[in-house]
């Protein structure tokens, strides 16, 4: 009886088009849309080569020295900052005014003056290195009021000194990768419209085919863990070739710690499992109803776990951490950030147990509301 | 006014993603306003820093801890809150000074720093601040190895700085703001005008309807024009209410010639994203299908095309592929009345091309949808 009707609930839910749009499509076209649009956003945050203007009032030395600074700056190679035209005031203007360069620099009697159109980091960075070329220029000036005799090799210590810094950073830095880890999230808690669907299969009060199970003398038990099986099963192909897409064609990283990656992932989806069950035997309202509070709640979820941006899971993580203790999407998307940037595993873990108290929790309370129930008449 | 009246009550199901649509434009743009920097002239920008001082705070580390005070925003946060913070770009750069770093530096050996960076452009010029006071310092003590003498020469130098001009009369704060709120009513215009628009029409186009509508007494093209004018007037509403909270998100520069402009752009694309749902809902007569049309259109627009990420940083190739798309005409609108400094014939061209692509496409969907009623 059990492979019998875990036969049909498997072929009725996959005959489901919403419902296979939803659990399916709907994730890979989402994750699709993730990649256009964040595949580049990192590297254009990078520090990177932008276009000034630099006009030449006064011919001096000490604007030489200025030239000569901005020439080296923007010689091809590692340290390149600049690509820079050597225009008059009016091209200058032009440029700025078009577009075309984010600022330019005039030489005159003194110090030099900086014109940028918008205020931006880009223009900030003008701003820091023509200051450090000032700087530059009175040191050079301070050392020889001071130590005059030893000026060349003063010099040659100024171009070589290196400041003592460490970069200790983390190489996994990619914070795109939690959108891609909600999208995860939210498949398994989707996954609850299947168990959603499987049950009210078998409830009385909410289909036909519920009516006849009702008064057919299999074990009930029998016939629901049935169903809520292919719901898993569905599920767990659905959240297979969503990974196959993410990891194959978009390359997210997950870390190489697969066998941690699918329990997450298994474990989840018996989270997303609990969801369905509870709401289709607590509520009693109709399967659309149902539905959309399946979906509420895990947009919500995934709202509040930073698929619209991952600030939102910051924010709630310092300021109301219980929030995020409490949802779901949550401890599954913090439980793929805590694998892709820490090296200890406590953090995945806690989410672990997290989403099996989770689980454990609404079935048990699902158990209590199924248990004994009998009609008179429906 | 039967007609009227019947779309009113589909309408009334129709609220709550509405509301939702309108709760994300207001959080997200109203968010959005709070990062923002209100001054005119030129604001240097600052990375957010978080500083481990592990040495005695005097001397050549307070000093330094001081000048990254004035050149960065130093954030508060326990230090086993750093690398969640640092992952999320809360801070940009974590500087550690070791214990005995000033009195090591005042021998001369140089002590090493640790750094955490999020690598972004923020990280490279804090990096740059921090290698700018270190370079100076260490430079310096050749000249003076009295820690306060050294100081006071440290600060004389840092004093001089370039004139900034900023040469713009524009408040561009403000004015980013708007096309940050104009380019997410990107997503809630086309959704709303869609899903209801398809919710709507499906249910007159149900076969018993239209079967109950052609035996009726009424004429075929009255009824069809009747529920153009109530699909408009609903698109109208929507149009109107996301530029009234405009104005109360956005303030003064809704009332000058660049609000105008950012209005009457998102008119003529409520115009469009109704010409659109007219189309799908010729196409599409399942109600259930409608959510993941809704969904996948309004998404995939709003990410193509720029409304959630700034165009300036999606790949070529998408910026190619949103060409075939209105919202991109639509959001290159707003981004040239951002930086749109004079006001004249040429400079308001490019907008006049983009909002006549926007009309054409309008058409286009206006055609498409006639043509394929006329086959039903």
């Amino acid at each position: 009886m059990f492979i019998h009707n875990f036969k049909y609930a498997f072929k009725t839910l996959f005959k489901n088009k919403v419902l296979i749009f939803w659990t399916f499509a709907f994730p890979i076209i989402l994750g699709t849309f993730f990649y256009m649009a964040f595949s580049d956003i990192e590297e254009n945050e990078k520090l990177d080569v932008f276009a000034i203007g630099l006009v030449e009032d006064v011919i001096s030395e000490q604007n030489t020295m200025f030239k000569e600074a901005f020439e080296s700056l923007s010689e091809e190679g590692e340290n390149q900052l600049f690509d820079i035209d050597y225009v008059d005031i009016d091209e200058a203007k032009a440029l700025l005014r078009d577009k075309d360069i984010e600022g330019y620099v005039v030489l005159q009697e003194g110090v030099p003056t900086v014109v940028v159109g918008e205020n931006g980091i880009n223009e900030t960075i003008l701003q820091f290195v023509v200051n450090e070329m000032i700087e530059k220029n009175i040191l050079m000036k301070d050392y020889f009021q001071y130590k005059p005799d030893e000026m060349m090799s003063f010099l040659e210590k100024v171009q070589s000194f290196a400041v003592n810094i460490k970069d200790v950073s983390n190489q996994n830095m990619s914070y795109t990768m939690v959108e891609y880890y909600t999208l995860i999230a939210m498949v398994c808690l989707y996954g609850g419209v299947l168990s959603l669907h499987a049950m009210n299969q078998n409830l009385a009060n909410m289909s036909n085919k519920g009516k006849r199970i009702s008064v057919c003398p299999n074990s009930k038990g029998i016939l629901i863990l049935s169903s809520l099986l292919a719901s898993f099963v569905i599920q767990l192909i659905g959240l297979g070739l969503l990974f196959f897409y993410l990891i194959c064609f978009l390359h997210v990283d997950f870390g190489d710690r697969f066998f941690f990656i699918f329990l997450l992932a298994i474990v989840g989806s018996l989270a997303g499992l609990s969801l369905g069950v509870i709401i289709s035997s607590t509520i009693k309202q109709n399967e659309d109803v149902k539905t959309g509070i399946v979906i509420a709640f895990t947009m919500l979820g995934s709202f509040l776990s930073g698929m619209m941006g991952i600030t939102m899971k910051y924010i709630i993580d310092k300021n109301v951490p219980i929030i995020n203790y409490l949802n779901p999407v949550n401890m599954i998307t913090d439980g793929f950030y805590s694998l892709y940037y820490y090296d200890s595993l406590n953090r995945y873990w806690f989410n672990v147990i997290s989403l099996f108290l989770f689980t454990g929790g609404m079935l048990i309370i699902s158990v209590l509301f199924l248990r004994r129930q009998k009609y008179d008449s429906i | 006014m039967i007609v009227f009246k019947t779309v009113l009550k589909i309408l009334n199901r129709c609220k709550m993603p509405i509301f939702i649509y309108t709760i994300f434009l207001v959080f997200f743009g109203g968010f959005n306003m709070k990062t923002q920097d209100d001054a005119l002239g030129f604001n240097a920008s600052k990375p957010d820093v978080f500083i481990v001082n592990e040495d005695i705070d005097k001397g050549i580390t307070k000093d330094f801890i001081l000048y990254m005070n004035e050149v960065s925003h130093i954030v508060s946060l326990k230090k086993e809150e750093v690398d969640d913070a640092l992952f999320y770009r809360d801070v940009n750069y974590v500087i550690y000074i070791p214990k005995d770093f000033g009195k090591d530096f005042m021998l001369g050996k140089n002590p090493q720093l640790l750094v955490k960076s999020t690598g972004d452009y923020q990280a490279s010029l804090a990096s740059m601040q921090v290698e700018k006071y270190m370079r100076l310092a260490n430079l310096y003590l050749d000249i003076n190895k009295n820690e306060d003498a050294l100081l006071a020469l440290v600060h004389e130098n840092l004093e001089q700085q370039a004139d900034i001009v900023l040469a713009t009369t524009l408040d561009t704060s403000s004015l980013d703001k708007a096309t940050f709120y104009y380019n997410f009513t990107n997503y809630c215009i086309l959704a709303g005008c869609i899903y209801v628009i398809c919710l709507v029409l499906s249910s007159f186009r149900k076969d018993v309807i239209l079967k109950r509508t052609s035996v009726s007494g009424m004429n075929i093209k009255k009824h069809s024009w009747y529920l153009m004018i109530s699909n408009s007037v609903f698109s109208l509403f929507l149009w109107f209410i996301y530029v009234l909270l405009s104005f109360l998100l956005i303030g003064k520069a809704m009332f000058s010639f660049h609000g105008l402009i950012y209005i009457l752009n998102s008119l003529l694309f409520t115009f469009c994203a109704l010409s659109i749902a007219f189309f799908i809902s010729s196409l599409v007569r399942n109600k259930e299908a409608v959510n993941g049309i809704v969904n996948v259109i309004a998404l995939g627009s709003s990410f193509l095309c720029g409304a959630f990420v700034p165009a300036e940083f999606l790949p070529k190739f998408v910026i190619n592929i949103a060409h075939i798309l209105p919202s991109y005409w639509f959001i290159q609108t707003n981004e040239i009345v951002k930086s749109l400094e004079v006001i004249n014939f040429s400079t308001l061209k490019p907008i006049l091309i983009n909002s006549l692509v926007l009309f054409l496409f309008s058409l286009l969907f206006i055609g498409l949808s006639l043509k394929k009623n006329r086959r039903v």
